[in-house]
């Protein structure tokens, strides 16, 4: 039953075509990717929904999960996945911790109200204690999604159980990876990992400490729904009409993700996703935001855009604000 | 002499959970005797709801489970529908129909494959690695080529469960969590395209349940039929239905009904009241989630968990696929364990083998969103089945903001504590009488707790500790 080594660089060989892994890498990843150096993962669940673990299982752009499970992570706790209950599994999350060099993933935020008793993840162990247990000896540091990066809705005001995420409790530690999203995009995360594994340092990352990779290119810029027909912007009236849903509440102008070129749920090796929220003709929520989902709230409601910002731009990323050229849609009534 | 297991964390289920078994020799054979479950996390949902735009419920509602998203959405866009007077067009509820079955699906096989089917197969050899290591090994487990079998259509099945979400994307914009569930509708356009695209993903997925699905549930009753026998607990089930089948809210493809002391009966939602004796709440928390107020009292004695105990005319329901198929007339070989595993299985199939029927049912090109203003006040209740269960979402309007929002989740129902008539929950009573072999691998008392799939993550997200929850206490966010 095992997924065999050739199908996983096959989608490592998909994803150098696509422009994501330089060449040098993927032969450097051939060879890392051989099993003895599996990189270690504790995956920490705090107070979120565990909707990013479920994203995380639709990895399939770069590597599938069952293969990156199988074949290429030691994920030493993952409390959906492991077979491992109660004083088993919390035996085993503590030996592994004891050994640095692990990659720690956080998911969900980390509750600093009522010291911490908001969310216990083991007796005696809150959220609050469990990062100060097992930072210190983690190579990396990932906060999954929204909520452990920034806060997120566990977060919203008024905040009732003082969630924080990385970039409030270690927002200036050099380890930090923060990959938010609600929930986060599969492809955020593994082409996270592999860059990790690939060059053994963090990525280059923006002001709050984003992969520029995934992070770096505005919404609005790269939008097909902006675009005009015979030169006029065309503007979306209602909820379901053809054109920008700016004035509908759409946070695109006020978002940086590769939402648009990526997409979600994406069908195969190397491809992109069948779908995303504006091409469903709802409007961005603004989700990769560190003030989602107050300061991105109400959401079908206009938003002033914010002036650009000077935003660093990924090597090889068009810069922001660039024009694209249009993308017609075939059939603008459809 | 009685030995106390505590199972923290319960793991492969979504959430935090803590269930804590007393065993002991009855009648020659170590079986639970008492049981309490207790959820461990809350994030206080309904206080970061109060105040905000009505319209936004939807996408909130959905970060409460990662895991039944679309089951938040569709139940907070019926109570909308209701609240703002408007109903979808034919294709906007067929499309809520479309990417809600898609998540059951999803639910369902990942609850099978990868929540509950390694507690039934020894993986020795087969999956020798963490997550799968350490692990527990009864000699009652299944190896052998069976197992190798059950193993490869684990991840098999992480395949098919990824199209599922593929499949529901592709009229919900994104899974987990979709954007285009709003009041009145669905944003999202039928095309010819889409019907076609979503078609051939479905097919697919049919093909996995017929052939590989159920004759893997059907191995495992083969394998545990004493199951059969065990897991049983009260025997009252609730459903609210699922699947509108037109705008009425009455005519579902799984009727709301209930099952009551043998008897089948309707669904009056004003029986539903909740009880605190056991939770951190005060006794005047007790009452209708449309009216009672959730006043917390996190040092009250003799409490052990944050959800209050749900109960039906004052008993103990459970909720879940077993509820919906038998309340169907569906399902009737009895109530247990393997019976919940039996009737997931049998449900996922009616299920996805209906949504091409409803596909034929799109009209391209016709609308799907039908526009409505936000009301000044309103109240009103939006009640469905998420994949684990009865789901009821209880709004209340006033100055165009949310001034209110409770949620009722089935693992609020099912994980529920002991209430004020000292009945346990429907989890606690269903293990009682369990054998429990071997203390140090209480999988026997894991197996009776994933047949109910709970999610305590949608369960324990009620309140605040120390702070009295009152809509006026947050200013009002007025919408620009």
């Amino acid at each position: 039953m095992r997924i065999s080594r050739r199908e996983f660089l096959k989608v490592a060989a998909a994803a150098v075509a696509a422009g994501h892994l330089a060449p040098s890498a993927f032969a450097q990843l051939q060879k890392l990717l051989s099993g003895r150096n599996a990189p270690r993962v504790i995956w920490l669940q705090g107070a979120g929904c565990d909707g990013c673990a479920v994203s995380f299982l639709n990895s399939v752009h770069y590597a599938t999960a069952d293969d990156l499970l199988v074949n290429t992570l030691d994920v030493k706790y993952q409390s959906n996945l492991q077979a491992a209950a109660g004083d088993l599994a919390v035996s085993a999350v503590q030996a592994a911790g004891a050994e640095p060099g692990y990659i720690l993933i956080v998911e969900g935020a980390i509750p600093t109200g009522a010291a911490g008793r908001y969310c216990t993840l083991w007796p005696g162990m809150t959220m609050q204690n469990a990062l100060a247990t097992f930072a210190p000896n983690a190579a990396y540091i990932i906060g999954l999604g929204s909520c452990a990066s920034f806060g997120g809705v566990t977060g919203g005001a008024p905040n009732p159980t003082s969630a924080k995420g990385l970039k409030q409790l270690m927002g200036s530690d050099p380890r930090v990876i923060n990959i938010p999203g609600c929930p986060a995009h599969p492809d955020w995360l593994v082409g996270t990992l592999v860059y990790l594994m690939t060059h053994n340092q963090v990525p280059p990352l923006d002001q709050h400490r984003r992969p520029l990779e995934f992070f770096g290119r505005r919404i609005h810029d790269n939008c097909f729904k902006r675009h005009t027909y015979c030169g006029e912007p065309v503007f979306a009236q209602q909820l379901g009409d053809v054109g920008c849903m700016e004035y509908l509440g759409c946070k695109g102008k006020h978002t940086y993700s590769d939402c648009p070129i990526r997409k979600w749920n994406s069908r195969g090796h190397g491809q992109s996703g069948v779908n995303w929220c504006i091409g469903a003709r709802s409007p961005c929520l603004g989700c990769v935001n560190p003030s989602y989902p107050d300061g991105m709230s109400p959401f079908y409601v206009y938003l002033p855009p914010p002036p650009k910002p000077e935003q660093p731009v990924a090597p090889g990323a068009r810069p922001a604000g660039e024009p694209v050229p249009p993308v017609r849609r075939r059939n603008p009534s459809s | 002499m009685p030995t106390t297991i505590k199972i923290d964390p319960v793991t492969r289920i979504e959430g935090h959970l803590d269930v804590e078994v007393t065993v002991d020799l009855v009648g020659g054979r170590q079986q639970v005797i008492d049981a309490k479950c207790s959820g461990t996390m809350f994030r206080g949902f309904e206080i970061i709801l109060i105040g905000r735009d009505p319209r936004d419920a939807p996408l909130y509602t959905q970060r409460i489970c990662g895991v039944c998203p679309v089951s938040h959405a569709g139940a907070s866009c019926l109570g909308l529908d209701a609240a703002f007077g408007v109903g979808p067009p034919d294709n906007g509820r067929i499309l809520r129909n479309l990417v809600m079955g898609a998540n059951h699906i999803d639910s369902h096989l990942l609850h099978f494959y990868h929540l509950s089917v390694l507690d039934y197969v020894n993986t020795t050899g087969l999956l020798d690695k963490a997550p799968w290591m350490p692990r527990y090994v009864t000699p009652d487990m299944i190896s052998g080529p069976t197992a190798a079998t059950l193993v490869s259509h684990y991840v098999t099945a992480l395949e098919l469960r990824r199209k599922a979400h593929q499949m529901g994307a592709i009229f919900g914009s994104k899974l987990p969590c979709v954007g285009s569930f709003v009041v009145g509708g669905c944003t999202e356009a039928v095309t010819t395209e889409k019907v076609a695209q979503f078609r051939q993903l479905l097919t697919e997925l049919r093909s996995f349940i017929d052939n590989v699905y159920i004759p893997d549930a059907n191995t495992l009753a083969a394998a545990f039929a004493d199951y059969f026998n065990l897991g049983v607990g009260y025997g009252n089930l609730l459903s609210f239905g699922v699947f509108d089948l037109d705008n009425s809210g009455s005519n579902r493809f799984f009727p709301a009904g209930r099952y009551t002391d043998g008897q089948f009966r309707p669904v009056d939602p004003q029986q539903i009241a909740e009880y605190v004796a056991y939770g951190w709440f005060t006794p005047g928390s007790c009452g209708h989630p449309g009216q009672a107020v959730t006043e917390p009292d996190p040092d009250k004695p003799g409490a052990y968990t944050w959800l209050k105990a749900p109960r039906y005319a004052g008993k103990p329901h459970e909720a879940g696929p077993l509820a919906r198929m038998w309340v169907a007339g569906q399902y009737s070989r009895g109530i247990s364990a393997l019976d919940r595993i039996m009737a997931r299985a049998l449900e996922t199939k009616k299920i996805a083998d209906a949504m091409d029927g409803w596909l034929n049912q799109l009209v391209p090109g016709a609308p799907s969103y039908q526009p409505s203003s936000i009301p000044a006040q309103a109240t009103s209740a939006g009640l469905t089945e998420a994949p684990r269960g009865a789901l009821g979402h209880w709004i209340g309007v006033q100055n165009s903001v949310l001034s209110r929002y409770q949620v009722v989740t089935p693992t609020s129902w099912n994980a529920s504590p002991k209430d004020d008539m000292n009945q346990r929950g429907p989890m606690e009573a269903a293990l009682i009488g369990t054998p429990v072999a071997d203390t140090n691998q209480p999988v026997e008392v894991l197996r009776i707790v994933h047949t109910f799939d709970p999610c305590l993550a949608c369960a324990v997200h009620m309140v605040r500790p120390g702070q009295r929850v009152e809509p006026a206490a947050r200013s009002v966010r007025a919408s620009v």
